[in-house]
């Protein structure tokens, strides 16, 4: 088992090394095959742990990391039930993905940094997935950020890409720091990072400790996956290629805080508050992108935004103490999207880069494979009865709606709306982009693509369509997942729900969900312009939120560092100078024209003088900076003597 | 130990003041680098002779790391005096005054 787990790590690293160090030397073909045998290998290693373990818990440390005073951390893996499942789909998803990537990048020259970068992504994936020590976590946690902003900026030479690189890594980053002082507030209670030993002894802890430290857990997921007030960065992270899109932001990465959530869950159980809050930022989420996805043009971003309207469906099933129903929306949502993103990307080289759905069109004559794999992809994303998402959904909205407390009738209630909205935004781009339309484009501008990208989506459009076996809520094969996490402490397999109210749930979101996508249906049948151009504009730019970070935080701080600036220009002096005036103004003419001369004379004037002075000593220190080392060297041999004879005439008892 | 451990001190501090007034001195940027290096190895000698005189092996393990750092930073040493003498085409670290306030 441990060399099992082992080689699920090293794998991918290894792999990324090789092609890393090596990769410029092989034939192009080798590099490829290394990468995806990489990814493969990590797989198999998954499956047969997963077969292996059973529900059994294995703790294996690798080595000891770190070792200071009292504080240890190692490379340490807790290998559940909960992470199993979690590396098995991480593994099968990314080997798909790179398999795709090899046709999709067959024109890229860079194509090695590409899966280096890959490659490196699952292995750090695969840390956060397994690792027990929370450093550990932290390590994978860094990792995947970094890649994440190598490979959204990937085709850096186009500046737009590298500022959207830039921007998910710095929010993430503001995400990171919550983590980072949860950690740190961790250390200092537990004096262990390890996440059993907290889950273990978390009981002991204060309610409002356990309140601090669930709302720093959130802070940091809700970097990571998107959720509010972050979510800005997904929609532009889909300027990277469409596998990483389809990796990165739809399978593994944004599902990374929510699974952070998971894995301490005894520790965010412990505060109410804490979970009701958690269930909050999820539902508003959910509805939040769920609005802005209904009208964007992009697939694409119309994607990321349906993305993070799913993750938020996840985050409220956590806060709704129910993470068996989060883990199974997390897997159907991994196929489903994986497979959205990666017809996207077919449909998208096939029309040479063209990304609006409004100017495609006929794609279900034209493309009638690709039709079929998004057909099914977006049923499953609306829910649609007895398909992948359905299942999961609907155990999250019932979760939510168990809960005793009277807010979460009101979650219910954003996250039902939302729900309404999914077949909208998602039947919508099937039906704009593959209905006939006159005008739209023809066999001759099709352009080639290799039939490896559609034959890798055949895999994921199953698992997408039955994935809902794996925890039906009823008959034979009943909450299987929920018994096979129920090790996971925290977990509860059975939400305990009254037949009756399970089968009107369930009944009444089927209705909804299929009157919903009959009436997309009736709507897109003739071509449409969208909604009212106010409303348009505004879910569009999705409720402006990145225009008001736009204006509250950047502007500002470009003003603040052109003014720092330009008083640095003019000199200490004219700075300090231009800094007194500022402030004097105003109360100079509070005191009226008697102050005047006062003011003007002393005040001034000291001011005016203390700048001279100031600028006096800096000419002065100025002369020493020569710039010159050998100034510089002298100067230190100069006072490394006087410290030596100092020291020297101390030791003489001078 | 035949030689005394004062000799051997008296050794290592010639050394280093030769070195520091080598690096002081001169103009040249390498032999800045090679008066850096001996005062380096000033030190490492009174390691050395300090780990004889006390019997500890310690003393010999730091030289060897001194070595092995040296080594690299001489590595990164060399390589900007050669792009300094590429850009600038002088080794004379006079002429290098860009920080100046």
């Amino acid at each position: 088992m441990e060399t099992l787990l082992l080689l699920l790590l090293l794998f991918p690293l290894a792999t990324a090394a090789v092609n890393a160090l090596a990769g410029g030397r092989l034939p192009r073909r080798a590099a490829e095959a290394l990468a995806c045998a990489g990814v493969l290998g990590a797989l198999a290693m998954a499956a047969a742990a997963l077969i292996l373990a059973g529900r059994q818990v294995f703790d294996v440390t690798f080595l000891s990391w770190i070792r200071v005073g009292g504080f240890r951390a190692a490379m340490s893996v807790h290998y559940d039930p909960l992470a199993a499942v979690m590396a098995l789909m991480v593994t099968f998803v990314a080997s798909l993905i790179h398999l795709y990537s090899v046709a999709f990048m067959r024109e890229d020259e860079d194509y090695r940094r590409y899966f280096c970068y890959l490659n490196f992504f699952v292995f750090a994936m695969l840390v956060i997935t397994l690792a027990d020590n929370l450093l550990f976590v932290y390590l994978g946690w860094e990792g995947v950020g970094f890649c994440s902003y190598a490979l959204i900026g990937f085709w850096y030479r186009d500046p737009a890409n590298a500022t959207a690189g830039r921007k998910a890594f710095m929010l993430t980053r503001i995400g990171d720091v919550g983590f980072g002082v949860a950690l740190a507030l961790f250390f200092y209670l537990f004096q262990n990072l390890s996440i059993t030993h907290i889950n273990a002894h978390a009981a002991a802890l204060s309610p409002a400790l356990a309140t601090t430290l669930a709302l720093l857990l959130l802070w940091a997921a809700a970097g990571k996956s998107a959720q509010l007030p972050l979510t800005v960065w997904l929609p532009d992270a889909m300027r990277g290629p469409t596998p990483v899109s389809a990796l990165i932001h739809a399978a593994t990465m944004v599902t990374a805080g929510v699974y952070l959530l998971m894995r301490l869950f005894p520790l965010v159980m412990l505060s109410p508050l804490a979970l009701k809050v958690i269930a909050g930022v999820g539902a508003v989420t959910a509805l939040y992108a769920g609005l802005a996805a209904c009208v964007q043009w992009d697939v694409k971003k119309s994607l990321a935004y349906s993305t993070i309207s799913q993750v938020g469906y996840m985050v409220l099933a956590v806060g709704a103490a129910d993470i068996v129903g989060g883990m199974f929306h997390l897997l159907s949502h991994a196929f489903f999207k994986a497979l959205l993103f990666m017809a996207a990307g077919v449909m998208i080289q096939a029309l040479a880069e063209e990304h609006n759905i409004f100017k495609m069109g006929n794609l279900r004559r034209l493309m009638p494979g690709v039709a079929l794999l998004f057909l099914g992809g977006s049923l499953c994303l609306s829910a649609f009865p007895l398909l992948g998402g359905f299942f999961s959904k609907d155990r999250i909205l019932l979760a939510t709606f168990l809960h005793p407390e009277w807010s979460y009738r009101l979650f219910w209630g954003l996250a039902a709306l939302g729900a309404l909205l999914t077949p909208f935004y998602s039947m919508r781009l099937y039906f704009v982009a593959f209905r006939e339309r006159p005008g739209g484009p023809e066999a001759q501008d099709l352009r080639r693509t290799p039939k490896l990208m559609v034959w890798v989506l055949w895999p994921l459009v199953v698992l997408a369509l039955f994935d809902g076996l794996l925890n039906l809520p009823g008959g034979i094969g009943k909450n299987f997942l929920g018994h096979y996490l129920a090790v996971v402490p925290g977990t509860r397999p059975d939400l305990g729900a009254p037949p009756a109210l399970e089968w009107v749930m369930g009944l009444g979101s089927a209705g909804a969900v299929v009157l919903v996508t009959w009436l997309t249906y009736a709507y897109y049948r003739r071509p449409r312009r969208g909604l009212r151009p106010w409303l348009n504009e505004l879910l569009f730019e999705a409720f402006y939120l990145d225009r008001l970070y736009l204006a509250a935080v950047v502007r500002p701080c470009q003003r603040l560092s052109a003014f720092l600036w330009r008083a640095d220009e003019g000199g200490l002096d004219q700075g300090l100078e231009r800094l007194a005036l500022a402030l004097f103004r105003p109360y100079r003419r509070f005191a009226g024209f008697l102050w005047t001369k006062f003011d003007e004379l002393v005040l001034d004037q000291a001011l005016v003088r203390a700048a001279e002075g100031l600028l006096g000593v800096s000419r002065g220190l100025g002369f020493w900076t020569t710039g010159r080392v050998t100034t510089y060297l002298k100067m230190l041999l100069l006072g490394l003597t006087g410290f030596l004879v100092a020291l020297a005439l101390r030791w003489y008892g001078w | 130990m035949i030689v005394p451990y004062s000799h051997v001190l008296i050794l290592a501090g010639l050394l280093f003041v030769l070195g520091a007034v080598c690096a002081a001195a001169r103009r040249n940027l390498i032999m800045i680098l090679i008066g850096v290096e001996i005062m380096l190895n000033a030190a490492g000698l009174a390691l050395v002779g300090a780990s004889l005189r006390w019997h500890e092996l310690s003393g010999q393990a730091f030289v060897i790391f001194i070595m092995a750092v040296a080594a690299a930073e001489v590595s990164v040493g060399l390589a900007l005096i050669v792009h300094c003498q590429r850009r600038t085409a002088s080794v004379d670290a006079n002429s290098y005054d860009l920080m100046k306030g």
